[in-house]
């Protein structure tokens, strides 16, 4: 793994805080409130901790290979951090620097410029994020303001039982405190989109977001981390940061989740002849057997492929999408799905019905590290830049 | 999968019910090996697809069943797949009422979609809740009997039943379809959009090379 940001902070820190406890409930850090005022903050600790790292590696140590790696590391991060802490982020850079991952300790800063969520400008950004987060409370004491009977129950119902299934198995998610913040996202978001209201699989996308805003305030894996052990303002700072941003991204695929749920059907459509210009074997061939696109593809716009790939995956998949921006969960989303198909074609072509159906919806794809992601994220925009302004290859069958 | 593919019924089979009645989990026990120790399963989004095969008069049936998501927003997706099916198994949860009183909503979505002669039988699910038992038993089969369902009780758990469940459907509809298998020609339902698959009844199925997977 070549840009494997995502251990490097565990690895440099586990030498050096070996007394702390890291498999119970999870370590909050030092600097949280700090945090939490202004995240920008977290690249001043991030310098701090990189220096100190680099003071404390033994001499000589480590291979020629592994120095390398973390000199493009600290190079890539330098560039990102250059361009965050300007006075007036310039998101034409940012978007290039991100769309080949964003270094994991600096996601709850960057994923938020990128959606819009906070501002480019410097001066305004603490403001703004204040006022967002107060606002997002107030949605929620006025929403639960009259108990749960105030509650639509038909939404209410779903989201309730639909929460203690979000991951099930992971200890972040199984904690009554996440839960809770969950419920809370979800129907919120649900009520203010009457349209839509809350699908199964948004519980899915919100995932993310909260590991991601999490991840800034603690030092350990946030899917080990306890939320109850959060201060109050942490953890509502945390919800109302996954909330907004959560709406942002569904802002762009509403209509995955209205009636009828013509996004999906359209993007299916298209991915469907997408697949036939790109791989025409593969694409007679599950016609010649009677599948269906809608039968396999359907959840993969749904959720993102989020029921096909872990977390992890996601996060680093998001890093690209939030680059190309919002439309991109849309429309270089089809272009990822065509090719995390394609990459099967010569299996799927000695398949039968039942074995490419089978195959398909329970893929071999849980060990997925960054690298295969990466090569999926090339191989869509290679197929995105020729065919994406090619409509008229399209609807034309 | 080992499972083969040598059988000499196929049928399609769908699992409808309300969302979070233990659909997914009676039907199809290995479904995600991954997840095979793991009571709580995610929920089912659109569709999901699944075999089961068992044996009756020395002759293979082979299911298809089509899982389906509960919740309402999916019903224009689910429903496509009611086309075609011989059999559906109608699961509610024994210790929530609210989704016993839906199997009358779900009982016009088959007629409204589903073949006329479908064969359907109710499935009151999580029977090990006794504790928390919301609907009597005896109630759930004079209902079934009323509307011409079988009635079965499982409990996903431990297991309980959701063997016969299926071996009741599939030999209830092996029967109906083999006595009628003479006059019953080869007449598989088209699809008339693109959203359904449609299951031979016939004996002589294709039986592909090549099906294995995982």
């Amino acid at each position: 793994m070549i840009i494997g940001e995502l251990e490097s902070e565990v690895d440099d820190r586990s030498g050096t805080h070996t007394a702390k406890p890291r498999y119970e409930q999870g370590v909050l850090r030092g600097d949280a409130q700090e945090i939490l005022n202004d995240p920008l903050h977290i690249v001043q600790r991030q310098s701090e901790s990189a220096s100190k790292s680099r003071a404390e590696s033994p001499p000589g140590g480590g291979s020629e290979k592994l120095m390398r790696e973390r000199s493009i590391r600290t190079n890539r991060r330098r560039r990102f951090v250059d361009c965050i802490t300007r006075d007036d982020v310039d998101i034409a850079q940012l978007r290039k620097l991100a769309w080949n991952g964003v270094p994991h300790e600096l996601r709850p800063l960057v994923w938020p410029l990128l959606l819009g969520y906070l501002p480019l400008p410097k001066p305004t950004r603490t403001s703004t994020l204040a006022r967002k987060r107060r606002e997002y409370a107030s949605l929620v004491e006025t929403t639960f303001s009259r108990g749960r009977d105030g509650l639509d129950q038909q939404i209410w119902h779903q989201i309730e039982i639909d929460v203690p299934r979000t991951r099930p198995g992971v200890r972040l998610w199984m904690q009554a405190s996440t839960q809770r913040s969950l419920e809370r996202i979800l129907y919120v978001w649900a009520i203010r989109h009457p349209a839509s209201g809350y699908v199964q699989g948004i519980n899915d996308l919100a995932t993310p977001f909260f590991q991601v805003f999490l991840g800034a305030y603690i030092e350990s894996d946030p899917e080990d981390f306890d939320t109850a052990m959060l201060p109050d303002n942490v953890r509502m700072a945390v919800e109302a940061d996954t909330f907004w941003c959560l709406s942002r991204l569904l802002d762009g695929i509403q209509d995955n989740y209205i009636a009828g749920q013509p996004g999906i059907h359209r993007s299916v459509k298209r991915m469907a002849e997408l697949v036939a210009r790109i791989d025409a074997p593969l694409a007679a061939h599950l016609d010649a057997e009677n599948v269906e696109f809608m039968q396999f593809a359907f959840r993969w716009m749904n959720c993102l492929l989020m029921r096909e790939i872990s977390v992890q995956n996601t996060i680093r998949m998001w890093d690209t999408y939030l680059a190309e921006g919002t439309d991109a969960f849309s429309q270089f989303h089809l272009y990822v799905c065509s090719a995390f198909l394609v990459q099967w074609s010569k299996k799927l072509q000695d398949m039968d019905f039942q074995g490419i159906i089978m195959f398909l919806q329970s893929l071999p794809t849980q060990g997925w590290g960054d690298h295969e992601i990466e090569l999926l994220l090339s191989e869509a925009f290679v197929h995105y830049s020729t065919w994406h302004n090619a409509q008229s290859h399209f609807g034309g069958r | 999968m080992a499972e083969g593919s040598n059988f000499d019924y196929l049928f399609k089979v769908v699992l409808i019910g309300d969302s979070g009645v233990g659909k997914s989990i009676p039907a199809v026990l290995s479904r995600f090996t991954r997840n095979e120790f793991n009571l709580e399963t995610k929920s089912t989004i659109g569709v999901e697809f699944a075999t089961r095969s068992i044996n009756v008069d020395g002759k293979t049936l082979k299911a298809q069943i089509w899982d389906t998501a509960g919740q309402e927003r999916y019903r224009a997706i689910t429903a496509a797949y009611y086309r075609g099916a011989v059999g559906a198994l109608l699961v509610y949860d024994i210790s929530k009422h609210a989704t016993y009183v839906n199997v009358t909503r779900w009982l016009k979505e088959l007629r409204d979609h589903a073949d006329s002669n479908i064969v359907i039988m109710l499935v009151g699910n999580k029977s090990d809740l006794k504790h928390l038992r919301a609907v009597p038993t005896e109630e759930a089969k004079a209902f079934a009997a009323e509307n011409g369902l079988s009635f079965i009780e499982t409990s996903a758990l431990d297991a309980s039943n959701v063997e016969s469940a299926f071996q009741t459907i599939l030999t209830d509809i092996y029967r109906i379809v083999s006595s009628k298998s003479l006059e019953q020609s080869d007449d598989p339902i088209k699809p008339t959009s693109g959203d359904t698959i449609t299951v031979s009844h016939s004996v002589d199925a294709p039986s592909n090379q090549g099906g294995k997977c995982c």
